[in-house]
């Protein structure tokens, strides 16, 4: 499953489901909402592009590293501490390239998936900085 | 010819978002982003350098797709065309 939606998701079923034959190792990451003195955290995506570069990225990764399932989850709206951002289940044969998959998923989306996030406090809110390895080419 | 600018995160705040806006033929990516983000200046500057240049974290997609900043001077825009500017991204 790819989705970026507002609800949580049940983790412990996406394990079961992600058990498919040849399955030896499932990786779960699970990014959620850090206390750092904030109220609440607030998540915006730009839908339709985040959602086809996930399943790039979910395509690519099951051809580098033999998985044999993989479900990302985004969420967006408004979070609390503690709640969970982001859901990635792998599966595969064996425990690195489970381990690899799931790395690779965590990197990519953090270079290029179109999601923001922004920090939301007593007394405001701050835009998370998201990085930006490009620029140079041709002049603007 | 009508087409549609979607701001993101700290330029949507600043410009609004889902911006229908009329056109004329040879409209530009550039000159669009330009009109479009001088309603607010603050908005602008947060696009546009003093010399209104793009600030070289901006990015462009038109209809989905990537354009590079030093393509938006030569991209025109056509009638149903989406456009998207948003800061560097930050999720996970």
């Amino acid at each position: 499953m790819i989705a970026i939606q507002t609800g949580d998701v049940d983790i412990g079923a996406l394990i079961t489901a992600a058990k498919k034959p040849g399955t030896g190792a499932i990786v779960v990451f699970d990014g959620v909402v850090r206390d750092d003195g904030i109220t609440e955290m607030e998540l915006e995506a730009y839908e339709e592009v985040a959602v086809k570069e996930l399943e790039k990225i979910a395509k690519e990764a099951t051809r580098q590293f033999r998985l044999l399932h993989v479900d990302i989850i985004h969420r967006v709206g408004n979070l609390g501490v503690g709640e969970n951002i982001l859901i990635i289940v792998v599966s595969a044969g064996h425990r690195p390239e489970a381990y690899a998959g799931s790395r690779y998923i965590i990197e990519e989306i953090k270079k290029g998936v179109p999601i923001w996030k922004k920090e939301l406090t007593r007394d405001g809110g701050r835009w998370v900085p998201g990085e930006h390895g490009h620029g140079g080419g041709k002049p603007t | 010819m009508t087409v549609k600018i979607r701001f993101f995160a700290r330029f949507r705040e600043l410009l609004g978002t889902d911006i229908l806006t009329d056109v004329t033929a040879g409209t530009t990516l550039r000159s669009l982003i330009t009109t479009i983000s001088q309603r607010n200046p603050e908005g602008h500057a947060a696009i546009f350098d003093e010399n209104g240049t793009f600030h070289e974290f901006v990015i462009l997609m038109k209809n989905g797709k990537r354009i590079e900043l030093g393509d938006a001077a030569d991209t025109s825009v056509a009638d149903g065309d989406e456009i998207a500017v948003f800061p560097p991204v930050a999720g996970g």
